[in-house]
C-alpha cells in the first residue's frame, strides 16, 4: 500500500497544524461559525444529533494493522471505545470533543491517516474495489490511480469551495464492486483494441433526493491524460453548477439539465484549453505510486488446500462460513475473507476497539499485513492462504467477527439514520435490526442466497437505498417513522434505481414485509440458483406487490 | 416551543435556560407558551447563533407529560433528549437523564 | 476596505467599474458568472481585473481566475468580497495578486492572521501560478538530482 514520502507526511503535518489555529480562532471569535463550519466540514468534523462526528479518511479502504491499532487507541482515549465503517470505505467517530480534534489529528498522522476533505463541498475520498489486486476478473489494481487522484485533489487552490460535495470512484475489474455508476466521476479502467489501459469515464452519477445513473462522457481516455481531463470536468462543474438550492447542486443535475452531449461539449472546449503537462502525473511518477501497490510476495501453493478442506469437513460452522465469506482469489491457494461487521441484531458496521485490535492481528499474521473497509461496511483480508482460513475464523469467533452473512440478507447496509444523523428524518439501524434478528437463521439465509437489504433514515440515501436489490428509506410521515420499500436497485455494472413497491409502513411491520417478500420470491424463483436480483429483473415488482399489505386483509380478500 | 442546541466544546445538546444560559436538562428549558413568547424565543435564537456560543440552535414544540415535565413533541427531539436508541449506555439516558421521555 | 497582498497591507489607485461601465477604462469589476473567454478582446490593455465573490463559500472565481491567467491575461488580478484567510493562498495559487477585504473583516482578522494563513501548508500538490513548484514537480527534481 502507498507510503508517505516526506512531502506527503508534511502537508498532513501541516494540515493539522492550521486545523489546530482555526478551532483558536473559531474559540476566540475571529472565525465566526459560518465560516468555521466549511473549514471544520474540510477536516471531517460534522455537528450530529448528540455530538460532534469525525470522518477519518480511509484512502480507497485499505489500512494496515499499525493503522488500524492507532484508530481503536484513539477510539478509546478521545471516543467511546467504538467506531462506524461507512458506505464510502472511512471510519467514523461519533463522540469527539472539539478541542481534542487537533490533538486527534495529530495521532492520525503519525500513521500517516488524516480527516483531509471527508466533508465539505471539496473532492472527497475516492473509493475503490475492495478487492483490487487480488480479483481474477481485474484489468489493473484501480488503488494506484485512486492514489493519484487523492493526492491531485487534495487542498486544490480551484477545487475547495464547490457548489456541493464531490465523489469519486475507480474499479478496475469487469464486475464493478465501487459501484461507479453512481458516483460523480466514475472510472473504469478499460484497454482498448491496442491492449492500452486507459479509463471510461462516466459523470453525474448520483443517490439523494434525485437519483441518477451516470452517463458516459468519454469511452477512452489514454491513463496519461486523466487529471487534466478531470480538472477540465471539475472547472466546468465549479463555474456552471448551480449554487442557488442545496438540493440541485451536484453535477448529476447539471448533466441533467443541460444534457450530456452539451456537458460534454464544454468539457472538452475546457480540456483543449488547458496546459495538460502542467497537471497531468508524469510516467515516472505514475510508476511510482504503483510501484507500493505490488502485490505481497506469494508463496506457490497448490489450489486445494487439505487443511482447508479437512476443516470444513469437520466442522459445519467453519464450513458455513467459508461458504458464504470467501472470494474468490487470483492467486491458487490464497483466499480474499470478508469479515462481516453485521452480527446479527447489532449496529450494521460498528467495531469496538477491541473487535479493531484483533482484525489488526489477524491482518499482521495472515493478510500480508493489509485489511480493506468495503463500502458495504464490512472489513476484507484480502491475501489469506487456504491453509490459514480455519485458524482466522477460529480468532474471529474468539473476537464475535465470525458472522457467516457476506452478501446474505442480514448483511445489511444501513446508514446511523436518526439515533446519530441531524440530516435524518428517520431511525434506519433498529430496522436493520430487527430484519437481521427476523432472518438470523442460517440456513434460511443460505437458502434465500444473495440479497443485499440496503436502508436510509432520510433521501439523502447515505444507505445507498437507491441501488439495494431491497432499499428501504425511513421518512417522518406526520410525525412518525414511515419506511418505503424499494426493489430491484444495483449498483454494479448493470446498475439500476430501484422502484417503490407501494406505500409507506410502519417501522413495526417492516420485517413482517420483508419476510413477505422473501416468501413470496421462495415461491416463485425459476430455481436456487436464480438470485433474488434476477427473480425481480424477470417477473418486474406486481407478484411482490401484496407483500406490503396487512396480512388480514389477504385473508379477507380469500 | 422550546429551544435547543448543541454545545460548542462537545456538541452536547443543550436546552435554553433562564437568564440566557444552557442547561444540558430539559426540565431548565425556558418554555414559550404564547405568540408573543415564541418570538421573543426566536429573536433569542437568531442573536445565540450570531454570537456564536452554541452551534446550531433550533426552536422545536414541547408538550408535558401528566406530571406536568416537558416532553419534546416530535421524535428527532425526543431522541435528542436521550442518547442513541440503539445504545443505550450512551448519551444522556446513560446518566439517567430524561428517563420520563420515551419515543 | 482594505487591500492585501502576499507581502501585508497595500494600496491601489485604480477603481474597477463594471463592465458595461468601462469605456476606455483599464480596472474592470466583473460578477463571478462571468465567461473569461469575453475577456480576450480587452485583457491586453486591463491592469486590474477584479473578481467578485458574494460569498466566501461560491468558489467560481477561483476558476475565473485561473481561466484569465490561461488565456494570457497579464495585469493585476484582485479578489473582492468575503474571502478568509483560509483561502488567501487559494487565491494566490490560482493567480491573484490582491484581496479586498471589509474594514470589519480586518478589525476582527488582523494582517498577522491572513499572513500565518498564507505559510500553513507549505507544500502543495497542484502547480500554481505564484511560482511554487508542486509536490509532483519537486519530486521530480529529487529524482532527477538523484540519478
Amino acid at each position: 500500500m502507498y507510503r508517505y514520502d516526506e512531502f506527503d507526511a508534511a502537508v498532513v503535518r501541516d494540515r493539522v497544524a492550521q486545523f489546530r489555529e482555526q478551532v483558536a480562532r473559531r474559540l476566540d471569535g475571529s472565525l465566526t461559525e459560518e465560516e468555521f463550519t466549511p473549514l471544520r466540514l474540510m477536516n471531517g468534523l460534522y455537528l450530529q444529533l448528540h455530538a460532534y462526528m469525525l470522518r477519518i479518511a480511509v484512502p480507497y479502504g485499505t489500512l494496515n494493522s499499525r493503522q488500524l491499532r492507532q484508530l481503536a487507541m484513539i477510539a478509546d482515549r478521545w471516543d467511546r471505545g467504538y467506531g462506524h465503517f461507512t458506505t464510502r470505505q472511512n471510519l467514523q467517530l461519533n463522540w469527539p470533543k472539539l478541542a481534542d480534534v487537533p490533538d486527534i489529528l495529530d495521532a492520525l498522522a503519525e500513521v500517516e491517516m488524516h480527516c483531509i476533505q471527508t466533508s465539505g463541498n471539496c473532492i472527497r475520498n475516492v473509493t475503490a474495489d475492495h478487492f483490487a489486486g487480488v480479483a481474477a476478473d481485474e484489468i489493473e489494481d484501480p488503488r494506484p490511480t485512486a492514489e493519484l487522484i487523492r493526492q491531485w485533489s487534495t487542498l486544490h487552490p480551484e477545487f475547495s469551495f464547490l457548489p456541493r460535495k464531490f465523489k469519486i470512484a475507480v474499479t478496475g475489474a469487469a464486475r464493478d464492486r465501487a459501484a461507479v455508476a453512481v458516483h460523480d466521476i466514475g472510472l473504469r479502467i478499460v484497454r482498448n483494441e491496442a491492449g492500452e489501459v486507459g479509463y471510461r469515464v462516466l459523470v453525474g452519477g448520483g443517490l439523494g433526493r434525485t437519483p441518477m445513473i451516470g452517463k458516459v462522457i468519454r469511452d477512452f481516455l489514454p491513463r496519461t491524460e486523466l487529471l487534466a481531463f478531470l480538472e477540465a470536468i471539475m472547472r466546468v462543474y465549479n463555474l456552471e453548477g448551480r449554487r442557488d438550492n442545496k438540493y440541485k447542486a451536484r453535477i448529476k443535475i447539471l448533466v441533467h439539465e443541460i444534457g450530456t452531449d452539451a456537458f460534454i461539449a464544454r468539457v472538452e472546449e475546457e480540456y483543449a484549453k488547458l496546459d495538460g503537462p502542467g497537471v497531468n502525473a508524469d510516467p515516472a511518477e505514475v510508476a511510482r505510486i504503483a510501484a507500493y501497490f505490488a502485490p505481497p510476495a506469494y508463496e506457490t501453493l497448490p489450489a486445494v488446500s487439505q487443511g482447508f478442506e479437512a476443516a470444513k469437513a469437520r466442522d459445519p460452522d467453519f464450513a458455513r462460513f467459508a461458504a458464504t465469506n470467501l472470494f474468490p482469489h487470483k492467486i491458487p491457494g490464497y483466499t480474499a475473507i470478508t469479515v462481516s461487521v453485521k452480527p446479527i441484531g447489532a449496529p450494521p458496521g460498528d467495531a469496538s476497539s477491541d473487535q479493531m485490535r484483533a482484525l489488526a492481528d489477524l491482518a499482521e499474521r495472515y493478510s500480508a499485513d493489509e485489511l480493506r473497509i468495503t463500502h458495504v461496511q464490512n472489513v476484507v483480508l484480502p491475501h489469506v492462504k487456504l491453509d490459514d482460513v480455519h485458524a482466522l475464523w477460529s480468532a474471529l469467533v474468539e473476537a464475535g467477527l465470525e458472522t457467516p452473512n457476506a452478501g446474505l440478507i442480514t448483511d445489511i447496509i444501513a446508514c446511523p439514520g436518526m439515533d446519530y444523523c441531524a440530516l435524518a428524518t428517520a431511525r434506519s439501524i433498529p430496522i436493520a435490526q430487527a430484519i437481521a434478528t427476523r432472518f438470523a437463521d442460517a440456513e434460511r439465509q443460505a437458502l434465500i442466497g444473495e440479497l443485499g437489504i440496503k436502508i436510509s433514515g432520510c433521501i439523502n440515501a447515505c444507505g445507498h437505498h437507491h441501488v439495494g436489490v431491497i432499499g428501504i428509506l425511513g421518512l417522518d410521515k406526520a410525525g412518525v417513522e414511515n419506511y418505503q420499500i424499494t426493489l430491484g436497485g444495483d449498483p454494479g455494472e448493470q446498475a439500476a434505481l430501484g422502484q417503490r413497491l407501494g406505500p409507506g409502513i410502519d417501522a413495526e411491520a417492516v420485517p413482517e414485509a420483508i419476510e413477505r417478500i422473501v416468501d413470496t420470491y421462495l415461491e416463485i424463483r425459476s430455481g436456487a440458483d436464480e438470485a433474488f436480483i434476477d427473480t425481480v429483473r424477470r417477473v418486474g415488482l406486481d407478484p411482490f406487490r401484496p407483500a406490503l399489505q396487512p396480512r388480514e386483509s389477504i385473508l379477507e380478500a380469500a | 416551543m422550546i429551544m435547543s442546541a448543541n454545545a460548542l466544546l462537545d456538541g452536547a445538546v443543550v436546552y435554553y435556560a433562564p437568564g440566557g444560559s444552557w442547561s444540558p436538562r430539559l426540565a431548565d428549558a425556558v418554555v414559550a407558551a404564547t405568540e408573543a413568547e415564541a418570538a421573543a424565543l426566536e429573536v433569542a435564537r437568531a442573536a445565540a447563533e450570531a454570537r456564536g456560543e452554541v452551534v446550531e440552535p433550533e426552536l422545536s414544540p414541547v408538550g408535558t407529560d401528566e406530571a406536568g415535565r416537558l416532553v419534546p413533541s416530535h421524535y428527532r427531539e425526543r431522541i435528542r433528549a436521550l442518547g442513541p436508541t440503539i445504545r443505550r449506555d450512551l448519551g444522556p439516558q446513560a446518566r439517567g437523564e430524561h428517563a420520563h421521555v420515551s419515543l | 476596505m482594505k487591500l492585501l497582498d502576499r507581502h501585508g497591507w497595500t494600496t491601489s489607485d485604480l477603481v474597477p467599474v463594471p463592465i458595461e461601465a468601462l469605456g476606455d477604462g483599464v480596472a474592470v469589476l466583473l460578477p463571478n458568472t462571468t465567461h473569461a473567454a469575453d475577456l480576450l478582446p480587452l485583457q491586453d490593455r486591463l491592469q486590474l481585473v477584479a473578481i467578485d465573490f458574494p460569498k466566501f463559500s461560491d468558489g467560481r472565481g477561483f476558476s475565473i481566475a485561473r481561466a484569465l491567467r490561461a488565456q494570457g491575461y497579464e495585469g493585476r488580478l484582485r479578489a473582492t468580497g468575503a474571502l478568509i484567510p483560509d483561502q488567501f493562498a487559494f487565491a494566490l495559487q490560482v493567480g491573484f495578486d490582491e484581496i479586498e477585504i471589509t474594514d470589519e473583516q480586518a478589525a476582527r482578522q488582523p494582517l498577522g492572521q491572513w499572513l500565518q494563513a498564507l505559510t500553513a501548508i507549505h507544500d502543495s500538490y497542484q502547480n500554481g501560478e505564484d511560482g511554487n513548484a508542486s509536490i509532483l514537480t519537486r519530486r521530480r527534481y529529487a529524482a532527477e538530482a538523484a540519478a
